[in-house]
């Protein structure tokens, strides 16, 4: 079967405070990555970003990022990801750094994936709510997580997860 | 999912700034990491600085994401050697007792040779922000990797600065193609919360520096935890005999085989 592979790599933009982030665009994961690739590969970097890497979906609220790439090109687009040291946004810049999540063939994966570590996120979060309203809140938004309510939508991530903000 | 560890934080006076960098380890999915002091010895006999207790920075340490149980926190003492004097018969082995680690840091190709057949030390450190003065020649670097020791690379000086980059590159891969892989471990040499990556990123990064797939990730994690080993056997009589005081009779000797997990506690 002739098909065309791609890996998806799931990363999470880390940054120290949280507001900053509100304001990320895909268009700015794009140009920071294309520089970075630049500046650690070259041209043979930038050729190979050209044809392969696209970012496909972009949470601003929990900083969740998929960039696409050719499957046999993702290792070298990968390796200059961690080089990235701030991401500029119209003149502003924030410092921050991208940490890779999960590989994936398929963006359902990828998905899968998301869900099971926003569950974990909300378990992290368990032990630092202060009032018990809070914590009835997140057990819920842990119960409620499922992959059963994107089947439809293929470029919606996060499950049902909006409400558990990382945010306590 | 094995256990990684970072084992090079640099430490600071500034303890918010110590636990922001923990918190952000553990975030990432670091087991274990390693506050380092690095001592740069001046004259014959300088004091080497005590390690403030692990239990000062944290009252409950962060719990590391993917596990259940809370990042275990050592002590790690890096020396960086210019002369010979400081490490052949006055080895204060005392004031390193309190430090679970020890690295060197050699200057010179004389002291990398003597570090790596004789020094009782677990790590020793590659030149990261500078050419590297001398070249690895193979007999050494075969000598250490028969006794134990580890070779580090740290990445924070490669992110920091583009310069940095090529001679930390350049050092990695001259390194490798000595030592085929082998003994290598990578570490953050983190200053501040923002220089630390996770640790498949590392892995990745290891492919950059010529290591092999199965060797990259291994320098992030069984690496990592030999270093480790190897730092509680210095404590003990080759290994074999560990010895701890029991709370009722003064002393008591207790055997251990080296092979099977050190019943030790790293407090």
């Amino acid at each position: 079967m002739v098909r065309f592979k791609s890996r998806y790599l799931l990363c999470e933009v880390c940054v120290p405070d949280r507001s900053s982030l509100q304001l990320l665009e895909d268009r700015t994961i794009y140009n920071t990555l294309r520089a970075a690739v630049n500046r650690a590969h070259g041209d043979y970097g930038s050729a190979l970003f050209n044809i392969g890497v696209i970012v496909k979906y972009l949470n601003a609220h929990t900083g969740v990022v998929l960039i696409r790439s050719r499957k046999k090109h993702y290792r070298l687009i990968w390796s200059a990801l961690s080089f990235i040291t701030c991401l500029e946004n119209r003149g502003q810049k924030v410092q921050c750094f991208l940490n890779c999540l999960h590989v994936g063939g398929t963006i359902r994966t990828c998905q899968k994936f998301l869900v099971k570590y926003n569950r974990q996120q909300l378990h992290r979060m368990l032990p630092d709510c202060k009032t018990d309203a809070e914590k009835q809140e997140v057990r819920r938004a842990i119960l409620s997580c499922s992959l059963s309510n994107v089947r439809e939508e293929e470029a919606d991530e996060d499950g049902s997860d909006d409400d558990g903000d990382e945010e306590t | 999912m094995s256990v990684f560890m970072d084992l090079n934080i640099i430490s600071s006076n500034d303890k918010n700034r110590l636990k922001s960098i923990i918190e952000t380890a553990a975030h990432l999915g670091y087991s274990t990491v390693a506050i380092n002091y690095v001592v740069e010895p001046q004259q014959k006999k300088q004091e080497i600085p005590k390690p403030q207790s692990v239990s000062d920075i944290f009252d409950k340490f962060p719990i590391v994401q993917g596990k259940s149980s809370p990042i275990k926190v050592l002590n790690r003492l890096t020396i960086i050697a210019s002369d010979a004097s400081h490490f052949v018969s006055c080895i204060p082995t005392n004031e390193y007792k309190s430090f679970d680690l020890v690295a060197v840091y050699p200057k010179t190709e004389k002291l990398f040779h003597a570090a790596c057949m004789t020094f009782d030390v677990d790590i020793i450190c590659i030149a990261v922000a500078e050419k590297q003065p001398f070249h690895f020649k193979r007999a050494p670097v075969n000598g250490a990797i028969d006794r134990g020791v580890f070779f580090e690379t740290c990445y924070a000086a490669a992110i920091r600065d583009t310069t940095m980059r090529r001679y930390t590159i350049a050092n990695a891969i001259s390194l490798m193609e000595v030592c085929k892989g082998k003994n290598i471990i990578v570490s953050s040499g983190a200053e501040r919360p923002l220089e630390l990556r996770g640790p498949y990123d590392i892995a990745n990064l290891g492919l950059v520096f010529s290591l092999s797939e199965g060797d990259a990730k291994g320098a992030v994690s069984t690496n990592c935890r030999s270093v480790l080993l190897h730092g509680e056997t210095r404590a003990t009589a080759s290994g074999v005999v560990y010895t701890m005081k029991k709370p009722k009779t003064p002393q008591k000797q207790e055997e251990s085989p080296v092979s099977k997990k050190a019943k030790t506690e790293l407090a």
